[in-house]
């Protein structure tokens, strides 16, 4: 289980003779935040934040520190709209910088919404390098505790499955609302996603549970790829009243399956996880829904006959501050008797 | 002359049971009785619908692009005397790969009869580029110079489709797989429109193994013996780009099948062309569907594309071929 405690540090200020260090600190002192078992150390508020990735961009904004933005990277759809008008003022970049691009925006802050930017082989072309590295040019970075690889370097493949909870996301607002000096805000946000996913678990607490699929459109060398047991989508569904019917592959984030082993399982309801554009919505997804409805191989899947075929989008099944908006998407998704 | 044809028959045999284990075999099983009846008596069960519209596309997208590349590959080894011609390793796969993801992706072409063209014209401009850059030099064009070409330019035109595919991830995604070759993309209808186009190259291949023996005795010998040789290579040439890229536009790019199953038919049935042609092309697709049943069966739940399976099974025989001294021996 991945734990994190904030532990304010006094250096220089035992130095100087002061008595003690608050988390706000008098000058000189600094703070301590682990964050997947690495320090992160600052001697007051980062300034210049990098947010790399949807969620981190939505979470940034979310805490109110969007004037400290120096630069967002990468949203794999429009961003809620309680964050539009923030984001339409921060600098964005469609694709990761590269490691000496995101140097050159001067940042102290680094945050990731995924594992793969600091992982050396990872799933991305662009790596910022491992977080180490970044830490002695003076960088901090954080990574989203629910997506915590085991070592520093590592992605996707070495997420702790006990990790991945929403508790983690609730973790990651305080300790961000910490190293940044807004606690309060942070205490806020984490009291809404309660109540709102509270509010649901209590609505489809004896609901039947369907089987839900996230399926990425189209294929990858013939094969699908579906939001296995470590994706976040597993909680959301869970909280929602639905079962992730991949939940038991555990190798990845996201699997690969052949397309027969979906027609195996015959899932109750397919939402399809379009992404990766600043301007997409679920609507985007249409054109793969109509392909999935028409497809003849499908014609036996409960979701079609049910024509239970849901446009969605990669960034609802993400770990961050979108838990209580995909919560209740889902529940209505698969439960519309009791949202009507 | 007659255990060839009877061996031919053999192949035939063993080819027909690739196909009824590449119906029968993968996620599920299905026994003999379960694909008569989806082929038969369809009733659009579970099971019918996996075996006629997944495992008979892939099915005959394995019979028509094994067949074509079988036979691209005995006539690039035949027409060039090059034991190491291979559509794949000559770069012929990777130029018809990219022209097709230009044609999809960039120019929006989406029907088989549409970038098929373009498959043909990516896989002729490749040859012509491998050939140019693998005479460069002392040696003329040696069989080991165009392989290094062939390779280089391969990984030239595959970084190229890559780039591609992933500029835009959202829509490009499916056309990873022309990265590496897959059975699964196929419809039966692009199937459908693929099968004349491989019946043209199959029919221009096969009446030209009596002229390929002929230049197996060097140019020289071989026009003192009536054959017009510019022609002949031309039509090879002609018949290997539409083998090939019409493989590859079912397919993506497969490698090293075309160079592994001439080799096995020559060390079966002797040098002689009129036997090794047809006989690639039944045994390439029965190595090509059994490759593909073991990708189904060795990852489950998902599947190694067929491309990785005949290139793990297909280096070994690359290596043993350019280690055999006698290299230039075709």
């Amino acid at each position: 289980m991945l734990r994190k405690s904030v532990l304010p540090v006094l250096l220089l200020g035992l130095l100087a003779g002061c008595g003690t260090s608050t988390a706000a600190g008098p000058p000189g002192s600094t703070i301590t935040v682990k964050n997947c078992g690495i320090d992160v150390t600052v001697s007051g508020p980062p300034k210049r934040v990098f947010a790399a990735y949807q969620p981190a961009i939505e979470m940034a904004h979310a805490l109110g520190i969007s004037d400290r933005l120096v630069g967002t990277a990468y949203l794999d759809a429009e961003v809620l709209p309680e964050y539009a008008s923030a984001q339409s003022k921060a600098k964005y970049y469609k694709n990761l910088p590269s490691r000496e691009e995101l140097l050159a925006a001067n940042p102290d802050f680094v945050l990731s919404g995924f594992n793969d930017v600091f992982s050396a082989g990872g799933g991305s072309d662009e790596s910022f390098g491992s977080r180490k590295s970044l830490a002695e040019l003076g960088v901090q970075t954080w990574i989203f505790s629910p997506l915590c690889p085991t070592a520093d370097g590592k992605g996707d493949e070495a997420i702790d499955p006990a990790s991945v909870t929403m508790d983690n996301v609730y973790a990651d607002l305080r300790g961000l609302g910490t190293l940044f000096g807004v606690e309060d805000r942070a205490e806020q946000v984490i009291a809404d996603q309660e109540k709102r996913i509270a509010a649901v678990e209590a609505k489809v607490k004896n609901a039947p549970r369907p089987t839900v699929a996230i399926l990425r459109p189209g294929l990858e060398g013939g094969a699908l790829t579906v939001s296995g047991g470590p994706d976040f989508g597993t909680v959301l569904i869970k909280q929602a009243g639905g079962v992730n019917a991949f939940t038991d592959l555990t190798s990845k984030r996201n699997v690969k399956i052949g397309v027969e082993e979906l027609i195996k399982r015959n899932p109750d309801y397919l939402l399809i996880s379009g992404c990766c554009d600043a301007a997409l919505t679920a609507a985007s997804s249409q054109a793969e829904v109509d392909k999935i409805l028409a497809n003849p191989a499908f014609q036996n899947l409960k979701a079609v006959r049910n024509k239970h075929v849901v446009p969605w989008l990669f960034a609802n099944h993400s770990a961050g501050v979108r838990g209580a908006y995909t919560t209740e998407d889902i529940a209505k998704t698969i439960h519309p008797d009791l949202f009507k | 002359m007659r255990w060839r044809a009877a061996g031919l028959l053999l192949c035939v045999a063993v080819l027909a049971v690739s196909v009824l284990l590449s119906l029968s075999v993968g996620n599920q099983y299905f026994g003999a009785h379960d694909v008569y009846l989806a082929l038969a008596d369809f009733s659009g069960s579970d099971n019918d619908r996996v075996i006629r519209y997944l495992r008979m596309p892939r099915t005959g997208a394995g019979l028509l692009a094994g067949a074509a590349l079988g036979l691209a590959g005995a006539l690039m080894q035949g027409v060039t005397r090059n034991p190491l011609a291979d559509p794949g390793i000559l770069g012929v796969n990777a130029g018809a790969a990219l022209a097709v993801v230009g044609a999809i992706g960039v120019l929006g072409v989406s029907s088989l009869t549409g970038y098929v063209w373009f498959a043909m014209g990516g896989a002729l401009v490749a040859t012509v580029v491998v050939y140019l850059v693998g005479a460069i030099g002392r040696g003329g064009a040696t069989p080991v110079k165009l392989a290094l070409a062939g390779a280089a330019i391969s990984a030239l035109l595959g970084s190229v489709t890559s780039a591609i595919t992933l500029l835009d991830l959202s829509t490009l995604n499916e056309f990873r797989f022309w990265v590496v070759g897959s059975l699964t993309l196929a419809t039966g209808s692009v199937i459908g429109q693929a099968v004349p186009f491989i019946a043209v190259g199959i029919v221009l291949a096969l009446v030209l193994g009596r002229s390929l023996n002929q230049l197996a005795l060097g140019d020289e010998l071989a026009r003192s013996l009536g054959t017009r040789v510019m022609v002949v290579r031309v039509a090879a040439g002609l018949a290997v780009v539409v083998l090939a890229g019409t493989a590859t536009a079912i397919a993506g790019p497969i490698g090293f099948l075309g160079l592994a199953v001439p080799h096995v038919a020559r060390t079966l049935v002797g040098a002689d062309y009129r036997w090794i042609l047809p006989w690639s092309m039944v045994l390439a697709p029965a190595v090509l569907l059994l490759a593909d049943v073991v990708g189904r069966l060795v990852a489950r739940p998902d599947e190694l594309q067929v491309g990785i399976i005949t290139a793990v099974i297909g280096a070994p025989v690359f290596i043993a071929l350019v280690r055999r001294r006698r290299l230039a021996a075709l």
